[in-house]
């Protein structure tokens, strides 16, 4: 392995840099210098071995991806490098100097950076008061001088080709756009070394580009990314090193272009996946229509939707951040009212006031985020399983007591259909994976029994092998007559799909047949604006 | 084969295995047993802690003070000074598992003793019309407060600050600030003061409330529901549950407990002062919150509330009976709150690591 070479010591690092300032050039053979290096980090929780010998070193100026199933390590390993954790064990040295990352605030110090899924942004801060947060700009007695933060922030946007005012809010901005923000705090803190965890989770393929434009632009200006994704084409194209953890181990370190997708697959899993997104399986599928929306309007995302969704249909809907999938999907379900327009549901008119007429009229909605929007994290397995049917539990048909012992076997009936890993039904969500945290999700919608199933971005966040294992329960579901809807940023998924509709700007522009649905393909109709006007 | 394999299915393997010869089950081997990690002590000071506190509590004072605290009788009489604390503090704590606020329990039980004594003196109402006309009070102070806290949008403190104050000044224009008195109470008196079985009434009101409202909340879809929408709103409201009505609810009942001990206040005095409840309101968060560092990690239930209010009234019939001046109350309750809730939260914090 690669990264078991010694770490380059202190005085000799120092002695570098002094022979380049003689304008001697560095020995040619030498590795480029190591800015940040872990060397044996050991980290357990209780019983739990979450990071075992872990060694790395970053260059200045690389793309080092860091990948493997969730639960691998990866975000101890970001966690102690935030200073956020100590580590059991093993030292980290940055530019071959041994450190000890005792806080967040030290980290910073120290010229580390860190771009977390959840941006830590002050929403109703304008982007100037946001990238000021932290940044030592010169003043006194706690005072703040904004005529020195100004143009530095103004320097560090334009850099990041961010093409919006210092003072809009935060609020206003797009995702993306948040993003960037982000990353400008840290760099506005002479950050060298940039950990991104999932940067393009959310973001459409346009946004996705963008944030690899910047990567690249910033490892030329010598800044060092650890870049963390489960998207592997992303991670093949971006980095130079990808490094993967499996169960708290780096087991492989490997240079980016001597690997291919399904090679780096198998090293993450430890096993060959059968990848389910790959092949198109056409599938039979009925004529009968379960649900029909009809000019369904709700500004300023959803501006007039017709579609259909066939009995065992897997209908994906595809489009860029912002077409209006989510806002489509949550007025189906009842989340939202619509303005105008109409659903039919089973050739009945449907107009749910809320989630709990949708469900109880046999559809389901897996929200987008699963944390924020559809787990209980202190609560059970059991609890987060039966929460949409709760009074399904009964002790007695025509007592209203309810039965823990029915709830908690209705829960380990789950686990066992959708193979959920869990000590017992008993544990407590917060502890599962991300794969398995997004089965209950999913077993607690099919408990209720839907006609039409609708899933926002099921596979954010899941590894690849629960990944695999969720293409086979939503065709298995299609399969017993369930209709799924599947919203997904991540193209390659919609493999599964018998249809593709793609929605651009609040419209479905188009629908296409599944064997034609390559991400090429759906990629470009996402683009083409303007393109009903050629029809 | 492990012994703690939780899961309930057995792998094929471990049948293959029980066929093959076992080695003789009596040789002796150590047992290994783990030792408990720093993370499963501060678990256990976490869940435990308070409860340890209140049974160490008991056994000094029942050392100390054999004669006097160790004896039936003052049992049931902590029993029965818990009783109006507890109704009080078991619907607070409905409406803080729903994850909101009730800052107008204490007005609202002060108005309803007030009200109760009213109904009988005023208006010559017979006690049981009194009780429930009261309760259905009660009742529409919760209302108020959930349907603005829900329909509008009002941050619920600020929403039952300002029903708690309305009511208060519905209560002063009622009674102009004097004691609402029953000139011939003997009959509703006998509502606290008679006993059953050697227990006065009210401890029997406390403990059919206690079981009740633990089995709505832990038995029934309301009370699923009502955690649910505490854990996090908008996955209950995705769940299918409607999330307006189950908060409205949660206010509803804290209501009705709220009137239930107004009444039994006054019942216990003789007479509704005006501000005789208000003090329940500190007592009531105190218990709840007392609560929700036992057994369960930062989270409220009731039998936590319950063991808040009597490990509280224990130690203030203890210091009655060593003869300890009043103030000592104040500073051991609120020691004893910080106490608990800084344990419980130092404890999970441990855990995580």
């Amino acid at each position: 392995m690669e990264d078991s070479a010694p770490m380059p010591p202190g005085p000799g690092q120092h002695e570098a840099a002094g022979d380049r300032a003689d304008g001697r050039p560095p020995a040619a053979e030498l590795p480029p210098p190591l800015l940040l290096s872990v060397d044996s980090v050991s980290k357990h929780y209780g019983g739990v071995r979450a990071l075992t010998d872990v060694s790395l070193g970053i260059a200045a100026g690389e793309v080092h991806a860091l990948v493997g199933a969730n639960g691998a390590g990866k975000s101890t390993l970001v966690r102690i490098l935030a200073g956020v954790e100590a580590p059991d064990s093993g030292r980290i040295a940055i530019d071959g100097t041994e450190r000890v990352i005792s806080s967040p605030w030290g980290a910073t110090e120290l010229g580390l950076g860190f771009i977390h899924q959840e941006l830590n942004l002050v929403p109703q801060f304008s982007v100037l008061q946001n990238l000021a947060m932290n940044y030592d700009a010169g003043g006194r007695y706690g005072l703040i001088r904004w005529g020195n933060v100004r143009p530095r922030a103004k320097t560090v946007l334009a850099d990041l080709g961010a093409n919006f005012s210092l003072d809009r809010e935060v609020r206003d901005l797009t995702v993306s756009q948040r993003w960037v923000v982000a990353l400008g705090r840290s760099l506005m803190r002479e950050a060298r070394v940039i950990a991104m965890d999932e940067p393009t989770a959310s973001f459409a393929a346009e946004e996705a580009e963008r944030v690899f434009a910047i990567v690249r632009d910033l490892t030329a200006r010598g800044v060092a990314v650890l870049y963390i994704s489960h998207r592997l084409e992303e991670v093949l194209d971006l980095s130079a090193t990808i490094s993967v953890l499996r169960n708290g181990r780096l087991v492989d370190s490997l240079r980016a272009s001597e690997v291919d997708r399904s090679s780096l697959t198998e090293a993450i899993v430890g096993r060959a996946v059968e990848q389910a997104a790959r092949h198109h399986v056409p599938r039979e599928m009925a004529n009968e229509v379960v649900l029909q929306v009809e000019e369904l309007v709700r500004e300023p995302r959803v501006k007039g939707v017709t579609l259909d969704l066939h009995r065992g249909e897997i209908l994906g809907l595809a489009g860029l951040v912002g077409a209006g999938r989510t806002e489509l999907a949550r007025l189906i379900f009842g989340a939202d009212r619509a303005a105008s327009g109409k659903i039919s549901l089973e050739g009945r008119p449907f107009a749910p006031r809320g989630p709990h007429e949708a469900i109880a009229r046999g559809v389901a909605l897996v929200p987008e985020e699963r944390r924020s929007q559809a787990l209980l994290l202190r609560e059970s397995l059991a609890v987060n399983v039966n929460l949409a049917t709760i009074g399904r539990n009964r002790w007695r048909t025509h007592l209203p007591l309810l039965s823990s012992r029915k709830a908690r076997a209705a829960a380990r009936d789950m686990v066992s259909r959708f193979a959920i890993k869990a000590s017992s039904v008993a544990q407590p969500v917060s502890g599962l994976s991300g794969g398995n945290q997004q089965k209950v999700v999913v077993s607690r919608y099919v408990r209720t029994g839907p006609s039409v199933l609708i899933l926002d971005e099921p596979t954010v966040g899941v590894d690849v092998g629960a990944r695999a294992e969720l293409y086979e329960i939503i065709r298995a579901l299609a399969n017993t007559g369930t209709s799924v809807l599947m919203i997904s940023s991540d193209f390659e998924e919609f493999a599964i799909c018998d249809r593709v509709a793609v929605m651009r700007e609040g419209r479905i522009a188009t629908v296409v047949d599944g064997s034609l649905a390559t991400k090429e393909t759906l990629t470009e109709l996402c683009y083409e604006i303007g393109q009903q006007s050629h029809d | 084969m492990t012994e703690n394999s939780g899961v309930t299915d057995v792998p094929a393997e471990h049948v293959e295995s029980s066929r093959r010869p076992q080695p003789d089950r009596y040789a002796f081997r150590p047992r290994r047993v783990p030792l408990p990690t720093e993370a499963d002590w501060w678990r256990v000071l976490g869940r435990y802690g308070a409860v340890f506190v209140l049974v160490v509590m008991i056994m000094v004072f029942v050392i100390i003070e054999p004669d006097t605290f160790a004896t039936s009788s003052n049992l049931i009489q902590i029993l029965n000074q818990s009783a109006i604390t507890a109704i009080v503090s078991m619907g607070l704590t409905f409406v803080l598992v729903a994850g909101d606020f009730d800052l107008s329990v204490g007005y609202a039980t002060s108005f309803c003793g007030v009200l109760v004594a009213g109904f009988i003196q005023r208006n010559g109402l017979p006690i049981p019309a009194a009780i429930v006309l009261v309760l259905a009070v009660g009742a529409m102070i919760g209302l108020a407060n959930g349907l603005i806290v829900t329909r509008i949008g009002v941050n619920p403190l600020i929403t039952t600050l300002g029903v708690g104050t309305i009511v208060v000044g519905v209560n002063y224009a009622y009674t102009g600030g004097d004691p609402v008195v029953i000139n011939n109470p003997t009959s509703f008196i006998a509502l606290t003061f008679d006993k059953l079985l050697g227990l006065p009434y009210p401890v029997y009101v406390m403990f059919v409330v206690a079981v009740l409202l633990w089995t709505v909340l832990n038995r029934t879809v309301l009370g699923q529901s009502i955690q649910a929408v505490g854990g996090n709103v908008e996955a209950a409201r995705l769940s299918g549950i409607r999330v307006n009505r189950v908060r409205v609810t949660a206010f509803v009942i804290a209501g009705i407990c709220a009137g239930m001990s107004g009444i039994l206040l006054t019942s216990l005095t003789g007479s509704g002062a005006v501000d005789g409840g208000d003090s329940y309101l500190l007592s009531a968060f105190a218990a709840s919150f007392f609560g929700s560092a036992v057994l369960r990690d930062g989270q409220f239930h009731i039998v936590g509330t319950m063991l808040g209010v009597l490990t509280v009234s224990v130690g203030f019939n203890a210091m009655a009976l060593l003869g300890l001046n009043t103030y000592y109350q104040y500073l051991f309750q609120g020691a004893l709150l910080i106490f608990a809730v800084g344990v419980g939260t130092l404890a999970r914090r441990r855990v995580a690591r």
